[in-house]
């Protein structure tokens, strides 16, 4: 029998402001627990919620790169329920009228297209954080009342691989927007999936599963794909699938029972009274939302007509932003645009990820790849010492011309120098002239081989080459 | 007598000419607060030490124009006061200290009135009798055998019994405006959004108003100069400029008009009452004011007391939600947090309010909203625009703010609660807080020696016109004659 996966995915996100969502304390993660606390965020009696401007800012932004409708008056509900977590007993965010909808994103699957539809966008806040330990649980009221934004896919996701995808695009272009951090391992991006099966041409959508703590994108795609065959496997043994929370565990990459939502929770939405419906400006809106920083699509579509980048490499180099941001860096120092995206694509990608290391690492300057590539340009140095050179600058401050004198791979490309190995290469094996002149093609290679051995490897290659045939001629006459 | 049962101005006046100290005045009001604290229990807590100490201080300045300069005033108990026990007269805040002070308190602190303690409520100011407060019940100082009324007991008890000239009542439903028709005094509900509620501990923020007592209509209206004005904690507050309205209340009306409702204003019972009201109204004709009785939709009009409950329990259930022991409060301990919110909230509500909670929370559950909670939300905007169709032809809406004296304890409840005078007559002042109304209750009648308010309520933002009218009025009544 044969299977629909439908995916849908929900994304908790912390804006970047400098203070709460509705309360003046300053939003600060990573700093020590409980030292960024306003009485309104304890939910002590009398205190009264006010919305963050900048988070309304925040949130337009995104909204507008997600391509959402705009809805140009804010409106909050409570959301009640009793939680530890939860001071006042409800939570605000926005129920009735989010303030964006119908948006979408467009991912790419091993080089195919595809629209995912976004829901919703609505601004909420944050809860405490929750330490547990084995017989308690403490509190940390820092992250209690942070702004977020919660993003709401369609299901139109329809395997692990496009959920991974779509989290990883979303992700890559709220980075670009600079709305959030987005650090998923720290909880400022957060993602819970719904996953469901149902027969191929079935209408009806099948019962959904909620995976919580997706800290990774690669656990996304595992917790899926480990879901969907336990979702596959209960179907055709003809056990029911039950409407459950469940975890990804990472040790056995298997998804585990959380609590089964049989009786599921009323949350008694209604209108936060305390705010009163906020009609944004117009032309506050508008300034907001045509002022968005250059996409990833947008770049990849100029590093193409600019740099006559292949649409493979643009679309590499702008799925991350630190790794754009390098990018355009280099491009201000040197102009061969796809040797240098080469050098990044392939030479710094494959080194941070064997040594499991991100572009903010890297401690080499722009200018300085930029430099090396022009020294290969210029005969300076060879493609195959520039490897090394690249090494050595991938984990030091040093410049290139530091490293140069350093490894003593200087390049010889003076002819006087070059003529006189080559002479004693000839003094040496003579024989290798005849099997030259005999046709044989392997003893031009050994002569090159001979000269870059006493040279030890320094010696301009296209210098060397020119200069043998040169010298080779004229034993023709 | 003493000088607390005066007019601001006289009391402001004798300061001047220094016949009298605010520590005079502080003394006066302790001692005439512990009188009363023994006879009708209106205080939860007093602040003696520190009302006398700032007494000492103002006592070496300057006296400026400010009537409120030295006064002595009591604050309900649903205001957070900075360092002072704040417990909104409930079991599970007995022990809370606010570090944070409201908005409200913080204006009267620094016009340099000076608190003497807080009073007692209706637990978190849910209830209309004084009875249900977590340190007792609240006697009527005019009869002890008798409520004063609620929620704003203890604070209406003590302008009453002139411990202080002013005190801080908060309203929702009517709960200064009730009290007050029972003490004889005057009650006022500004415009919903003129003062700040940051610090009022929230009952149904959609209907919640700082509100408060005094003797005279002319110190409310000084009252009203002091609170009023936008303040960025509150952002229900409304962001116009600070009014000043107390040097217009002169009582010059042009050709006034007010609507007496023709079916709510026949409910009253007791035929002699309802003929001290003709009378008064009668009154009000000679003195120029045209006096319509006009008639309404009785069906719709009906509905106030069931929308006023459904929204009010609905919104309490959520705004009370905080208090579960976690963060602050009378925290008992429980196997899980579960269980420790459970009985934190068992152990620390009365029997009435958890009442108020299970409604609230019925009408708010999915299968609910639509058919109650939404329901009550469409009444409440059919009975406002009706009040608005009305205000628009009218200054004012004029009615009895009750239709009896204040029951005695043993007659709690001495009107059936289906029958139209409970329905219509004493509920009706909620229509106020449905349209953010102003509305104001001021000494009216006197019945059997004890005395019956009349209820006016005005057009939103026209503070100063209902303030006008009711200071037109009191002239013309007397004024409060105990």
């Amino acid at each position: 029998m044969n299977f629909e996966t439908v995916i849908g995915i929900e994304i908790h996100l912390q804006l970047k402001t400098k203070t709460k969502m509705f309360s003046p304390a300053l939003n600060v993660s990573k700093e020590i627990p409980n030292t960024h606390v306003h009485p309104i965020d304890m939910g002590f009696p009398g205190t009264l919620p006010r919305v963050n401007k900048k988070a309304v800012e925040l949130s337009l932004i995104a909204c507008q790169a997600l391509h959402c409708e705009i809805d140009d008056c804010l409106h909050f509900d409570r959301k009640n329920y009793f939680y530890a977590d939860l001071p006042k007993g409800f939570q605000i965010t926005q129920n009735e009228r989010p303030i964006g909808k119908n948006g979408y994103i467009t991912i790419t699957i091993e080089g195919k297209e595809k629209e995912i539809g976004i829901e919703r966008v609505h601004m909420e806040e944050d809860t405490a954080k929750q330490l547990h330990y084995s017989t308690f649980t403490l509190l940390d009221y820092n992250r209690c009342g942070v702004p977020l934004i919660e993003i709401v896919s369609k299901p139109h996701i329809r395997s692990g691989q496009e959920a991974a995808a779509y989290v990883e695009q979303l992700r890559n272009i709220l980075l670009y927007l600079d709305v959030s951090d987005c650090k998923m391992e720290e909880g400022s991006l957060r993602c819970d999936v719904n996953v469901s099966i149902r027969p191929y041409g079935q209408k009806e959508f099948g019962t959904k599963v909620e995976i919580k703590n997706l800290n990774s994108i690669s656990n996304v795609e595992k917790a899926i794909d480990y879901e969907v065959k336990r979702q596959k496997a209960l179907y055709l043994k003809g056990q029911p699938i039950e409407m459950e929370t469940r975890r990804f565990d990472e040790a056995s990459k298997t998804t585990i029972l959380m609590r089964k939502k049989t009786s599921a929770v009323d949350y008694k939405y209604f209108t936060e009274d305390n705010i009163m419906p906020i009609q944004l400006d117009k032309e506050w809106v508008k300034q907001v939302t045509s002022n968005l920083p250059e996409l990833p699509h947008q770049k990849e579509i100029r590093y193409q007509k600019e740099y006559g980048l292949s649409s493979y490499d643009a679309k590499v180099l702008t799925s991350n932003k630190s790794m754009m941001l390098y990018f355009e860096q280099l491009v201000k120092f040197y102009h061969n645009y796809k040797i240098m995206a080469n050098w990044v694509i392939v030479e710094m990608l494959g080194y941070l990820n064997k040594n499991n290391q991100t572009f903010e690492q890297i401690k080499m300057k722009p200018q300085e790849l930029a430099q090396m590539v022009q020294y290969i340009d210029e005969g300076k140095i060879s493609s195959k010492q520039a490897k090394d050179v690249f090494e050595h600058l991938m984990c030091s401050e040093k410049t290139v011309d530091e490293i140069i004198k350093e490894l003593n791979i200087v390049q010889i490309s003076d002819d006087h120098l070059l003529l006189e190995v080559i002479h004693a290469v000839f003094n040496e094996f003579p024989s290798s002239i005849e099997d030259y002149f005999a046709g044989k093609d392997r003893a031009f290679g050994f002569m090159i081989g001979q000269i870059m051995k006493k040279t030890k490897g320094q010696a301009n290659p296209n210098k060397v080459n020119q200069l043998l045939r040169q010298e080779l001629e004229k034993f023709k006459k | 007598m003493g000088y607390l049962d005066q007019s601001l101005e006289k009391i402001h006046q004798d300061l001047k000419e220094h016949k009298v100290t605010v520590t005079k005045l502080v003394e006066e009001a302790i001692e005439k607060a512990t009188k009363l604290q023994k006879e009708c229990n209106a205080f939860v807590t007093f602040t003696t030490e520190d009302a006398l100490q700032k007494a000492k201080e103002l006592d070496q300045k300057e006296i400026t124009e400010n009537l409120f300069f030295g006064i002595p005033f009591a604050i309900k108990d649903n205001y957070a006061t900075k360092n002072v026990l704040s417990t909104g007269s409930s079991r599970i805040l007995n022990n809370y200290l606010p570090i944070y002070e409201s908005t409200a308190t913080d204006l009267l602190n620094h016009a340099d009135a000076i608190s003497i303690g807080k009073t007692v409520l209706d637990e978190l100011a849910m209830g209309g009798s004084g009875l249900s407060g977590a340190t007792g019940v609240v006697k009527n100082p005019l009869d002890p055998q008798r409520l004063i009324g609620g929620s704003s007991a203890g604070s209406c008890a003590a302008v009453t019994a002139g411990v202080v000239p002013f005190a801080l009542g908060s309203d929702t439903g009517d709960s200064v405006r009730k009290p007050a028709s029972f003490g004889g005094i005057v009650g006022f509900k500004p415009t919903w959004g003129r003062i700040s509620r940051f610090g009022l501990y929230p009952f149904a923020p959609s209907l919640d108003t700082v509100a408060f007592f005094t003797r005279n209509v002319k110190d409310s209206a000084y009252a009203f100069d002091i609170l009023n004005g936008y303040d960025n904690k509150d952002m229900t507050s409304f962001n116009f400029p600070k009014e000043k309205v107390y040097s217009k209340i002169d009582g010059n009306l042009k050709s006034p008009k007010i609507a007496v409702l023709k079916e709510i204003y026949e409910t009253i019972s007791n035929p002699e009452i309802k003929n001290k009201f003709d009378h008064f109204f009668n009154q009000c004709k000679k003195l120029g004011i045209q006096v319509d009785l006009i008639s309404i939709d009785k069906k719709l009009y009906d509905t106030i007391y069931a929308t006023y409950m459904i929204l009010s329990c609905s919104e309490a259930t959520s705004n009370n939600a905080n208090l579960d022991g976690v963060n602050f409060g009378n925290y008992q301990d429980g196997n899980d947090i579960d269980k420790a919110i459970i009985a934190t909230r068992t152990n620390g509500f009365g029997e009435l309010i958890k009442r108020r909670f299970i409604f609230g929370s019925y009408f708010l559950s999915k299968e609910n909203q639509d058919k109650m909670f939404l329901k009550a939300k469409k009444l409440r905007r059919l009975i406002v625009e009706d009040v608005n169709r009305i205000l628009n032809q009218y200054d004012a809406i004029v009615l009895p703010a009750s239709g009896n004296i204040a029951p005695l304890f043993e007659e709690v409840n001495p009107t059936d609660r289906l029958s139209d005078e409970y329905l219509l007559l004493e509920n009706h002042m909620a229509i106020a807080n449905f349209g953010g109304l102003p509305s104001i209750t001021i000494p009216c009648i006197e019945h059997e020696g004890l005395p019956i308010g009349i209820n006016i309520t005005g057009k939103a933002f026209q503070d100063k016109e209902v303030l006008n009218l009711a200071y037109a009025l009191e002239k013309m009544i007397g004024g409060n004659k105990k």
